[in-house]
């Protein structure tokens, strides 16, 4: 039940690959909106697709090794830490600085490649402290207080204890539920900081690549625009909002999962 | 006692599997009450108790019947009510105490961030009660994570935090695994003065401890019986198998010499180094039985530890068939020397608590491949020797095609030791290794023993709070503090 729910809730980022979707407005919709609406939600897919793989493989790289090696885990902490001390937005500015005048000279297309790819960058670095933390912490519990005794008295070494408590039920649930975080905090990420971009520089999105979050700035005022005669309407406003929030609560269903055995 | 029963139960029914865990026609303890059910390991109390507290996780189990509590159906026709209700129920006083009750608190959390989780509003009164019953001072712990803590002092402090969360019905699963014969004395004075019969407190415990349960003004002692609820007179008498009285005999097999065990703990400018006991000298004889006591934290457990080479900072001598383990290994870093790795399976350990001891997701069967695998990849694996030593201690072979999370802590522990016999080590370290198991199975397990050490002239070394152990078990026992030159 938990999963179909989940998969209506994500039919916005799904419905937005149809092929021709982007050239069938719906709801009376001015077609240059409708074709950055289903634009955004297709970037913002790849964004989130490609940050929650490349973060979630780090994580599981980084809480290993951590583990394993506590001189390793030490550093990763202390980096982790300076990175979760800075704002997301400011992390995303910086990591833009660097490359502005790149995605400027650009054609289009190729500015929106990199565009995408510092934004996934710069989201795979601002949600590896909390998912990292998501998965030392158990993986350290149980290696420590629950497994290392028996099993190291067996001659399994440390190294293969820790591969198959990472492949244990209780670890797929940890993994799981930091992948959700992960897709949650870059939508989170991607949404705002369209948002800001927009409002600060009248682009949609991020400074190449659309987001819904930038949408939402550029027709914020829509939601006055309530005479017949008016070229725009308040749905224009609320649509991105209402699939940005179904697309959330999918996330948070399935963070909600094992909610009855934490009991 | 007109007041309405705040548990009750009608044709209440659960299987595990094929297996018929208990089934209950009728049970309405009277509200203000204090009732302990005992009962064998694995008949199936802990499900009970879990069940009516609502935290059974309905995945391997299969419900019938109907529980009632504080009057609001929580099981009907053995479906079970819906997050709102448990959450009402929850909010209007019912507290939950594991038998593992440092799993109650959250690691990544300090210790006061647990107790503002667990009893907010009884801050106070947690500060008073651990200083006037476990003689702990909670503002010396209140910064430290549950790690930094040891074993018997999360117990304690758990125990108070979860038993001063406001609540008239109390549950306690075998409240006493992991404390001392001095703490146990000192919790039942506790629960005496504080929580049996006191403000209209309903209390539901389930023990396999009958001398704890002896301590305790309990109003109702019922035994969970061939599946059925039966309600007893009196607690039933103690006993175990008659201990021969031989002295030690022949050469050491294992001398420890001026050890000292050193740990790191973590502190404001990063880790400092302390120090768990120092100068322990002891010898262990071969076909005795040796016993280790003492309070909780005190060390004993990480005698055990230094032995199988699993600690750092360890100095002196362990020395086993005259080589000196701490030469061959004098550092653990997740893996073995070579010139250590025959030690492996001459020390054989059955760790405190055996839910740990086998492949979280494997039958036990399989466990059993892996470990025998890595441990004695030389020979081919069989069971024929496990399977006889389960029928000895009256385990059944269903045992082997489960999984740990579907059997009880004494199954557990019972096939941990099963699997220590049969691997037929030279030294066996066995930490409170009958603490979940009743004392009828107790006394088949200790002969199971017995005759291994008999026939095989093990060394065994037994760490435990237990005064039936004491009694009718260890043949020299030990007091840890005395044999050492400082503990923590």
């Amino acid at each position: 039940m938990r999963i179909i729910c989940a998969v209506i809730l994500l039919l916005p980022v799904l419905l937005a690959w149809i092929p021709g979707m982007s050239r069938t407005p719906l709801l009376g919709l001015p077609d240059a909106y409708w074709a950055n609406l289903v634009k955004s939600f297709q970037e913002v897919s790849i964004t989130l697709a490609a940050t929650v793989v490349i973060a979630a493989l780090i994580t599981l790289i980084l809480s290993y090794f951590s583990i394993l090696y506590w001189a390793v885990g030490k550093a990763f902490r202390w980096i982790l830490d300076i990175v979760e001390s800075i704002p997301s937005i400011l992390i995303a500015l910086f990591c833009y600085a660097p490359v502005s005048v790149v995605l400027a000279k650009n054609p289009e297309s190729a500015s929106a490649a990199l565009s995408l790819f510092v934004f996934i960058f710069a989201a795979v670095l601002t949600t590896l402290p909390e998912s990292v933390r998501g998965i030392t912490i158990p993986l350290s519990e149980l290696y420590h207080r629950k497994y290392s005794i028996s099993f190291r008295a067996y001659a399994f070494t440390k190294a293969r204890i820790l591969f198959i408590l990472m492949r244990s039920r209780a670890m797929l649930d940890a993994i799981k539920r930091s992948c959700a975080t992960i897709l949650l905090k870059t939508l989170v990420l991607d949404c705002s900081f369209g948002f800001i971009i927009q409002i600060g520089m009248g682009s949609y999105g991020t400074p190449a690549h659309t987001s819904p979050g930038a949408l939402i700035a550029a027709n914020r005022d829509a939601i006055f625009a309530i005479s017949a005669n008016s070229a725009r309407s308040p749905i224009m406003f609320w649509l991105p909002v209402i699939l940005l929030i179904m697309v959330s609560l999918s996330f948070l269903v399935i963070l909600s999962g094992k909610k009855e055995e934490a009991v | 006692m007109s007041e309405k029963s705040p548990i009750k139960l009608s044709g209440f029914s659960v299987r595990l599997g094929e297996r018929l865990l208990f089934d209950v026609d009728s049970f309405e303890p009277k509200a203000g009450s204090s009732t302990v059910i005992i009962g064998q390991t694995g008949s199936g109390k802990s499900v009970l108790l879990k069940s009516i507290a609502g935290i059974l996780p309905s995945g391997p189990f299969t419900i019938k019947g109907n529980i009632e509590l504080k009057g609001i159906p929580t099981y009907v026709d053995g479906k079970k009510a819906g997050f709102k209700t448990w959450r009402a129920i929850r909010q209007s006083g019912i507290a939950f105490v594991p038998a593992e009750t440092a799993q109650a608190v959250n690691p990544a959390l300090t210790l006061d961030q647990n107790l503002n989780i667990l009893a907010p509003e009884a801050r106070d009164l947690v500060v008073e009660r651990l200083k006037k019953y476990f003689s702990l001072d909670f503002s010396k712990y209140a910064g430290k994570y549950p790690d930094e803590a040891s074993g018997g002092e999360m117990q304690r402090m758990t125990l108070i935090f979860l038993l001063s969360h406001k609540a008239d019905v109390i549950f306690l699963d075998e409240p006493t695994v992991n404390l001392d014969r001095q703490l146990r004395k000192r919790f039942a004075e506790f629960l005496n003065s504080e929580i049996l019969g006191k403000d209209g407190k309903t209390i539901l415990m389930v023990s396999h401890d009958i001398d704890f349960i002896r301590l305790l003004n309990l109003d109702n002692i019922i035994a969970l019986k061939d599946q059925k609820l039966v309600a007893m007179d009196k607690l039933p008498e103690t006993e175990g198998m008659k201990k021969s009285e031989e002295e030690a005999q022949g050469e050491a097999g294992l001398v420890l010499k001026k050890l000292s065990q050193g740990y790191l703990v973590r502190s404001i400018f990063g880790e400092r180094r302390t120090t768990a006991f120092t100068d322990l000298n002891v010898s262990f004889r071969p076909g005795h039985i040796y016993g280790i006591t003492g309070p909780s934290g005190c060390g004993k457990t990480s005698m055990v530890r230094a032995i199988l080479r699993l600690l750092d900072y360890s100095s002196g001598d362990i020395d086993l068939g005259g080589q000196n383990l701490i030469d061959l290994k004098p550092v653990e870093r997740g893996y073995d020397p070579p010139e250590f790795k025959p030690y492996r399976k001459k020390i054989a350990i059955v760790q405190q608590d055996s839910r740990f001891s086998f492949f979280p997701d494997l039958k036990i069967r399989d466990s059993l491949r892996e470990i025998h695998d890595v441990l004695s990849p030389e020979t081919e694996f069989t069971l024929d020797g496990v399977k006889a030593l389960m029928k000895k201690i009256q385990l059944p072979e269903a045992t082997l095609d489960s999984y740990p999370q579907s059997l009880s802590s004494g199954e557990n522990k019972r096939m941990d030791i099963v699997r220590v016999l049969d691997s037929r080590p030279e030294v066996i370290l066995l930490d409170e290794p009958f603490a979940h198991i009743d004392f009828d199975t107790r006394a088949l397990v200790m002969k199971a023993i017995s005759e291994y050490l008999d026939e095989s002239k093990a060394i065994l070394i037994v760490v435990t709070h237990e005064e039936f152990d004491l009694k009718y078990f260890i043949q020299t026992a030990y007091d840890f503090p005395s044999i050492v030159k400082s503990a923590v």
